[in-house]
């Protein structure tokens, strides 16, 4: 069985995965995911000052519940993305493009040309690991040789509206692949090769993601067209009627250790979240801030505990959910992604 | 973002502090008093005074570390003493402590660059080692905007050829020496290529001037290739023929790709005037070279440069109006819109007295943007809000998106902090709309507003300056008034009310307002409009008599359901402007595709060809980028 990281959704779940939840966590013994962010902890930087504080990847360490940094410190680093096979291979997408590491993040190569800039996410085929996708501004690349070098594939993707926030390969179907674009969700199921529209948006997909559970659910979040579900593996789509559709939803995630949970954030809105597979929604921000920002939520896979990023404030944390709420570290952090793998795969 | 500003955080308030501190107390005569306007006719003298200028400057930025205490040098500072000579050790034990924290991205790239350069032969190899250190270990941003790339790929060309044939593990990137090298050259000649053939990004700006003259002065003395530094000098050639054209009396005015809030009303506060005073000596510099920050970099260099002859005169031999109609392109839009660089049409028309300028309208960068103005001629314009235009105050998260990788919310409030202070201010003067469309003929604008009602400001600002004289807000809806000697008739087509006009003292707190004394015309109407009439102090007799002369004028509007507006112009000129249609002068349509990329009487230049004509009188230079020649002639 294949585990394959993807930003806060994970791969297929086992079914001890699915019993995990807060009253059997204290019984583990190890934590079988490790758990990632990338945070951006300076609010004051300006392109030339020196950073002044710790910003990029951070691994959650179970045993103190700290936050404990790793790989080059930026800003700018908007995703990440692990080879299964190796996790010493890392791929981070910044504000440069795209930085490479296969020595577990000791030492970086950009490897984009420098007309491909202002990357906006990375993934790996689970399936065929060599191959990774790079969500791009304007467009998407694709590389066969583990991120050393990249080729545009964008047939089928519009001459404009082709600006791409979040890329999501199947967990289960090689070369299958969704991209959240300026003018919707985008399928290829030839690796980028060719692309067809399968969700048309009228703002930009801001985050794609697929169920830990059930490998036809996924879910699309918009700037300001709402938030959409499939339950086909991305063919058609259908609009959360519960979730406000006016401001932007930033992005999406299951809880991989219960079916049937999910969450989203909103600057506007806040937290909501679902606990009957989305079929309805409950907005969950009390105990946040007043007017919560909520950048990111993300689910910590060894405990259910979900997390949501608040503007430049900091992380918060929910044992329960999003009923109550308790501050994380990281004071003053935007977390851009929450990304897990699972540890047997290292 | 201000060069100030980044100077501010790069440095720290304790330098600006000790710098302000002592700017009174360094030589600068420049600051003295008024420019000469007198055409200098003698080649010798001309460089003579360059060279005056080019060492005041330098010396200048060198006096402010007194009593020989150089523990606080800047780069600049220690560039300019590496290329003299002097300080060596001084210059050896700064580096070492900048090389200890170094920065991160183009702002900090090209003045170590710079430094690296100056001092390649006269640094200890423990500072140049230290340098070389910071290169390998910290990683550096590339930036999201077309001067942070020029930087950028500018001091990583020049850099991967100093340090030859290193792997990628000598480098924060990963990529050896000749793959930095590559992708420097490759990107500078792209650049190169789409400005020469549909025109500049950052087109007329007031402050990022510099973020391209002194990277492209850089390759064109220190690149080892000839061709790149051919072609870097051709391109400041360019870039200054440009300035030369547009200025008035040195000053540039609008429009501009990028401007800043308190250039937008005091022209003279900008870096682009250092180009003119460093150039051409016909602006007068302001006491500590006030607002032209990143001057003492380009000073470094100066004396491997000087304008042509040509250019000179363009800027300060002026015996007729100047009428320019060129073409720009807007910043690079990633989403919500049709165009990936929108094609931007100036006109500019200049007078002995004053100027008008714009483009059509519409969006071009985001935030700090300035569409049309007319700017008249003060004898010392230190301090002078010398100029009048109108706006609509655009806010958009939307809009940002268009050009940035963001999100809705965060940016339009973050950029208040980032040195753009009035970008979400109802009461701003900076930035372009997607709600305005401009018509400018000679010395007359239309400017006609169609607001979405949604927006965040559904008003239009119009600027009346502190320094304006006989304003007088006439029963025919006309407001009259004097700038300079120059005659300004504004009228407004929609109600409106006045309200102080206030500055940012700090640019990175929107909280901290002072008022000028200036005042902003407010109409909070979504369907309106702005005609704006100007005219030369000589050509009436009196106040009265040029009041007389605009309300003969034929003039016919209506607001209602699209604002469209018939005038007959102070010039004979007929002009028919309806918001979202082609635009008539005496019955024949305004048709911006066919316009080249220039054409007036000094800059001409087909669009795509790659190739430029810089005439005035008989004198020419061809700047010809396909055979990469700059060739001298004489028009017959």
């Amino acid at each position: 069985m294949l585990f394959t990281p993807h930003r806060n959704c994970l791969t297929l779940l086992t079914a001890l995965a699915l019993v995990w939840g807060s009253a059997a966590r204290s019984t583990m013994a190890a934590p079988a995911y490790d758990f990632f962010i990338c945070a951006n902890v300076n609010q004051n930087y300006v392109i030339g000052s020196r950073i002044d504080t710790t910003n990029g990847l951070f691994q959650h360490n179970p045993a103190n519940d700290t936050w404990q940094h790793f790989g080059y410190n930026d800003r700018t680093i908007t995703a990440l993305a692990f080879d299964p096979r190796d996790h010493d291979t890392i791929y981070t997408t910044t504000l440069n493009g795209i930085f490479v590491s296969t020595d577990g993040g000791e030492s970086w190569k950009m490897t984009n040309s420098w007309d491909m800039t202002e990357g906006r996410d990375v993934a790996v085929d689970p399936q065929l690991p060599d191959t990774v996708y790079f969500a791009l501004p304007d467009g998407v690349a694709v590389s066969t040789d583990r991120g050393q070098t990249w080729e545009r594939r964008e047939n089928g993707l519009p001459d404009r509206g082709k600006f791409t926030q979040a890329i999501s390969p199947d967990r289960v179907i090689a070369d299958r692949v969704l991209a959240g674009c300026e003018k919707g969700v985008y399928l290829t199921e030839n690796a980028g090769r060719f692309w067809r529209q399968v969700l048309p948006t009228e703002t930009t997909v801001n985050d794609l993601e697929q169920s830990p559970h059930d490998p036809d659910h996924w879910l699309a979040v918009t700037d300001s067209h709402g938030a959409w579900r499939s339950r086909d593996g991305g063919q058609t789509w259908a609009l959360i009627t519960d979730l406000p559709n006016d401001r932007a939803i930033y992005n999406a995630t299951y809880d991989p250790t219960t079916p049937g949970r999910q969450a989203i954030a909103s600057w506007a809105h806040g937290v909501w979240t679902s606990e009957d597979g989305g079929d309805s929604w409950t907005q969950r921000s009390a105990g946040l801030p007043e007017n919560p920002k909520a950048w990111r939520v993300g689910v910590d896979p060894n405990s259910g505990r979900l997390y949501v990023s608040v503007f430049e404030d900091t992380l918060y944390y929910s044992d329960d959910f999003g009923r109550s709420w308790e501050p994380d570290t990281l004071a003053g952090s935007s977390v851009n992604a929450f990304i897990s793998i699972r540890r047997e795969n290292r | 973002m201000k060069p100030f500003t980044y100077f501010i955080k790069l440095f720290g308030s304790a330098a600006v502090a000790l710098i302000a501190t002592q700017v009174s107390l360094q030589a600068q005569p420049s600051a003295q008093g008024p420019a000469s306007r007198e055409v200098v006719e003698s080649v010798d003298e001309r460089r003579s005074q360059y060279m005056a200028r080019v060492r005041e400057m330098q010396d200048h930025r060198v006096g402010l570390y007194r009593d020989n205490d150089f523990a606080g040098i800047d780069n600049s500072a220690m560039s300019i003493l590496l290329m003299r000579g002097e300080q060596i050790e001084a210059c050896n034990r700064r580096v070492l402590e900048l090389m200890a924290e170094p920065g991160t991205g183009p702002f900090w790239m090209f003045p170590t660059t710079m430094v690296a350069y100056a001092g390649r032969d006269k640094l200890s190899d423990e500072a140049r080692g230290a340098i070389r250190e910071a290169w390998k270990t910290t990683r550096q941003l590339r930036g999201d905007t077309e001067n942070h790339w020029v930087m950028y790929h500018a001091a990583m060309y020049l850099m991967a050829q100093m340090y030859p044939d290193e792997p990628g593990s000598e480098w924060w990137n990963g990529l050896s020496s000749s793959e930095n090298l590559e992708e420097g050259r490759s990107w500078l000649l792209d650049w190169m290529d789409i400005t020469t053939t549909i025109g500049q990004g950052e087109y007329n700006p007031t402050h990022y001037i510099g973020e391209y003259a002194i990277p492209l002065l850089m390759l064109a003395v220190w690149s080892e290739e000839p061709a790149m530094r051919q072609r870097s000098r051709m391109l400041l050639d360019w870039l200054f023929a440009e300035l030369a054209t547009v200025t008035l009396d040195g000053m540039l005015r609008g429009p501009n790709s990028r401007t800043d809030d308190t250039s937008v009303v005091e022209r003279w506060y900008a870096l682009a005037n250092y180009f003119s005073w460093q150039l051409f000596g016909n602006i007068p510099a302001g006491e500590g070279f006030r607002g032209w920050g990143w001057g003492n970099y380009f000073s470094v260099l100066a004396e491997y440069y000087e304008v042509p002859e040509v250019i000179y005169r363009i800027a300060v031999d002026r015996k007729n109006d100047i009428l320019q109609r060129d073409r720009a392109r807007s910043r690079r839009i990633w989403r919500y819109a049709e165009e990936h660089m929108r094609p931007i049409y100036k006109t500019q028309y200049l007078r002995d007295e004053y100027a008008v300028g714009s483009h059509q309208g519409g969006v071009s960068d985001p935030i700090q943007s300035h569409v049309w103005d007319v700017t008249w001629s003060v004898d010392d314009p230190r301090g002078v809000h010398n100029t009048m235009f109108s706006l609509h105050p655009h806010s958009s998260g939307k809009v940002m998106q268009m050009f940035f990788c963001t999100y809705p919310e965060p940016m339009p409030h973050s950029v208040t902090f980032e040195g753009k202070p009035s970008y979400n201010s109802a009461n701003k003067l900076l930035g372009c709309s997607p709600y305005e469309e401009v018509v400018q003929d000679l010395d007359t604008v239309i400017a006609l507003y169609d607001i979405d009602p949604e927006a965040n400001f559904p008003q239009v600002n119009g600027f009346f300056s502190k320094d304006l004289t006989d304003v007088t807000e006439h029963e025919s809806g006309w407001i009259f008034a004097r700038g300079g000697s120059t005659y300004l008739a504004y009228r407004p087509l929609a109600d409106y009310h006045w309200q102080p006009h206030i500055r940012y003292p700090n640019g990175r707190d929107p909280t901290v307002t002072e008022e000028t004394g200036g005042r902003i015309l407010t109409s909070p109407h979504v369907k309106n409009g702005t005609i704006l009439q100007a005219a030369d102090g000589d050509e009436f007799a009196d106040m009265a008599a040029f009041q007389t002369a605009i309300l003969a004028l034929p003039l016919s509007y209506e607001l209602d359901p699209i604002p469209a507006v018939r005038f007959t112009s102070l010039r004979g000129k007929e002009i028919v402007a309806q918001y979202g249609e082609t635009p008539y002068v005496d019955g024949r349509p305004i048709n911006y595709r066919d316009w080249k990329l220039f054409e007036g009487p000094h800059l001409n230049s087909e669009l795509g060809s790659r190739i430029l004509t810089i005439t005035h009188g008989p004198l020419g230079r061809v700047l010809d980028f396909n055979t990469l020649s700059s060739t001298d002639i004489v028009v017959e």
